[in-house]
């Protein structure tokens, strides 16, 4: 009976042309909007090298800082270049700047010094930089004066003036070095994407949209829901081997969406998921039994038709995936910042929340954290869900 | 004869309408038990108190001489319910969706393959096994909706109107399966507001009317109750009142009709009614197309018991 049920299953809701469009294609389509729209937005914002020239002069040469900050921002190696570097004189960056062949040219005196001609993005960008860079190294100066210090005060013991020399050259030499990798390593990990961060909420709403896969196949098992469900609640099958097979045919087919939206958007719409594709992959099968977790709690809690609960399902998720953002991102920090509660209520911002700590932490606790959330987000519906279908007779049908 | 179903004292209430009163009645094996009423009468909901589909506030139901409750799933796999609503999956075919609620029932494939082949011949479905509902007329539709209630061979069948809205020739198949069904040895409890469909097939008769029961018996049973003996129709063009007053006058009538150049006489019990009213017309010289007389229907039993016609 069990099997019969779940080929039935099965087959019925693959034919139904309204879940099959919510499950399968609305969701790619919807991806198809977003890679279209949001690829270009990104090329638009994307960053132009900027030209600039360093006048090489004796401040230059012994500002380690600067010197290496420059080598890494002009590396052609560095896929998050920002500036193609010329060491010329300043009788050259001059002309150069006369002749619109840089943005500006940069002199190291007492304070860094920059000379452009405009004032722009690009300027702006240059400035910045210079600025960050020159804090930094005042922060490496005060580090090596109070090493310094240190050693003269006699808190730390060296053998010779040499090996004092060598230790304070060494540190400072490190902190500028792992100061320039942190900083190139925070580049490449938080910089998320629009569109991923649009193909997350997509498979976080992908994931939700299958409850309606579960809505439909309790209420084509419930006598008060449907004429079939008085069928079946007449025949000698007990309730919760036809309810299990019926909701195990939704996560089937559930899962079935959600990769057909993984290989379209991979191979087709050409998303970069990263090295984490395992761990996302099992992110949305989680999500995809909360969402159908969802569904059969609305089925059983409302007693309304298929339209209605429909309705409901659509309207929760994509309410979900507006505040975990959807519509932009900055919504979801807005209610992180103002009622996180709802985010931490909210299933589809767990999805998300998930897939944005694959990105911004060295570690796993948070994405197991949302994993864990989401668990116990389907666990207390397929509870209320229970308490409801347990039910064997109706005060009306 | 052994009783299959026995309902005592059922009462089922909504807040405070009491859609079913106090019901009290046996269904004996092999027989076809008519509930017959008007729609709100309380029919569908004795039926699914009767199957446990629903809580009722008072009485006790008994299925071959056992209590039945929802998980009663050994008498489950002897009862067959169509529904008065359809009750099929529009995604599936003819014969799938009667192999899903088949298998239900039963297990093994090859028994299950013929018994769907039984059903689908039963209601005349054989050209349309592989069209979905929505290419069915609404008479096809209803014959397997029945046909999925009764794949099974179960031993006893509820019907609940199962012709509602169905063309002639649909009804008359359906009307031939439902005496095939009881030939095979089924039961039958069979609810509608048709009167004639009852007359057809039904051994005995349950009249249902808020709730209750106002009358129980066969149909001859049922029509002595009712005051009149005969009811005699004839075509008349035009009829004057000082007509209409004499056959009022003429014996044993009970009631004089003219509409529309139609009179009806509603005679008390009594002989040679019609053979009077014709003397009495030649006499007079009225003329008249054409003439007939039908006995009492179930109708005018309902409309004698409770002021009302079944279809009100």
């Amino acid at each position: 009976m069990f099997i019969h049920n779940l080929n039935y299953s099965l087959k019925t809701l693959l034919k139904n042309k309204i879940l099959i469009f919510w499950t399968f294609a609305f969701p790619i389509i919807l991806g198809t909007f977003f890679k279209m729209a949001f690829s270009n937005i990104e090329n638009s914002e994307k960053l132009d090298i900027i030209d600039i020239a360093i006048i090489e002069n004796d401040e230059f040469k012994n500002s380690d800082v600067f010197k290496e900050s420059f080598k890494t921002l002009s590396d052609e190696s560095n896929k998050d270049r920002l500036f193609n570097t010329k060491y010329v004189d300043e009788e050259k960056a001059k002309e150069m700047l006369k002749n619109d062949e840089i943005t500006g040219y940069l002199i190291l005196e007492d304070e860094p010094k920059i000379i452009v001609n405009t004032s722009g993005i690009n300027e702006t960008i240059l400035n910045y930089v210079v600025e960050e860079i020159a804090q930094s190294e005042t922060i490496m100066q005060n580090i090596a004066q109070k090493k310094i210090q240190d050693a003269i005060s006699g808190t730390i013991q060296f053998n010779s003036y040499d090996v004092l020399y060598d230790n304070i050259y060494n540190e400072v030499t490190n902190i500028i070095k792992e100061n320039s990798e942190a900083n190139i390593e925070d580049i490449s990990n938080s910089n998320l994407s629009y569109t991923m961060i649009e193909f997350y909420t997509l498979i976080a709403m992908a994931c939700l949209y299958g409850g309606i896969l579960g809505m439909v196949a309790i209420n084509q098992n419930l006598p008060n829901m449907s004429n079939n469900g008085k069928r079946v609640a007449m025949s000698p099958t007990p309730k919760y081997k036809v309810v299990f097979s019926s909701v195990l045919a939704s996560y089937i087919i559930q899962l079935i969406g959600i990769a057909l939206l993984f290989v379209y958007t991979i191979f087709v719409l050409d998303v970069d998921y990263g090295t984490n594709l395992s761990l996302i992959i099992l992110l949305a099968v989680v999500g995809c039994l909360a969402g159908l977790s969802l569904g059969v709690a609305v089925a059983t809690i409302f007693k309304a038709n298929d339209n209605f609960k429909t309705g409901i399902v659509i309207s929760f998720t994509m309410f979900g995936c507006f505040l975990s953002g959807m519509m932009g991102i900055t919504m979801k920090y807005i209610v992180d910042k103002n009622i996180p509660i709802l985010n931490k209520l909210n299933p589809a911002s767990m999805i998300t929340d998930g897939f944005y700590s694959l990105y911004y932490y060295d570690t796993l606790d948070r994405y197991y954290f949302n994993i864990i959330s989401l668990l116990i987000f389907a666990f207390v519906m397929i509870g209320i869900s229970t308490i409801s279908l347990r039910r064997q007779k109706y005060d009306n049908i | 004869m052994e009783n299959v179903i026995e309902v005592k004292e059922l009462t089922k209430e909504y807040k405070k309408f009491k859609a079913v009163d106090n019901l009290s009645f046996e269904v004996h094996e092999g027989e076809i038990l008519g509930l017959l009423g008007p729609n709100g009468s309380g029919k569908s909901t004795t039926i699914n108190c009767i199957l446990s589909l629903l809580n009722f506030s008072k009485g006790s139901i008994r299925i071959f001489g056992k209590e039945m409750e929802p998980s009663a799933y050994d008498l489950k796999r002897e009862i067959g319910v169509v529904f008065q609503d359809v009750a099929v999956f529009d995604e599936l075919t003819i014969y799938d969706n009667i192999d899903y609620f088949c298998g239900l029932y039963i297990k093994d494939k090859t028994l299950r393959k013929k018994y769907i082949e039984d059903a689908i011949n039963l209601v005349g479905l054989e050209d349309f096994k592989k069209f979905y509902p929505k290419q069915l007329s609404g008479g096809l539709l209803r014959r397997l909706n029945i046909a999925c209630g009764i794949a099974h061979k179960p031993k006893l069948i509820f019907l609940d109107e199962p012709t509602v809205a169905v063309d002639p020739q649909s009804r008359n198949n359906i009307l031939d399966g439902i005496e095939t069904l009881r030939n095979n040895g089924a039961t039958i409890v069979y609810t509608t507001h048709y009167m004639e469909e009852v007359e057809i097939l039904c051994d005995r008769v349950i009249i249902l009317d808020k709730g209750r029961i106002i009358a129980s018996g066969t149909t001859d049973e049922l029509k002595e109750l009712a005051k009149i003996e005969e009811k005699v129709s004839v075509e008349v063009k035009e009829l004057d009142e000082k007509y209409i007053e004499k056959i009022t006058e003429l014996k044993n009538v009970e009631d004089v009709d003219y509409e529309n150049g139609l009179l009806i006489i509603t005679y008390k019990k009594g002989k040679n009614n019609l053979v009077e009213l014709i003397d009495y017309m030649k006499k007079e010289s009225i003329n008249y197309n054409k003439i007939f007389s039908e006995r009492p229907t179930l109708n005018d039993v309902f409309l004698e018991l409770t002021g009302k016609e079944l279809r009100d």
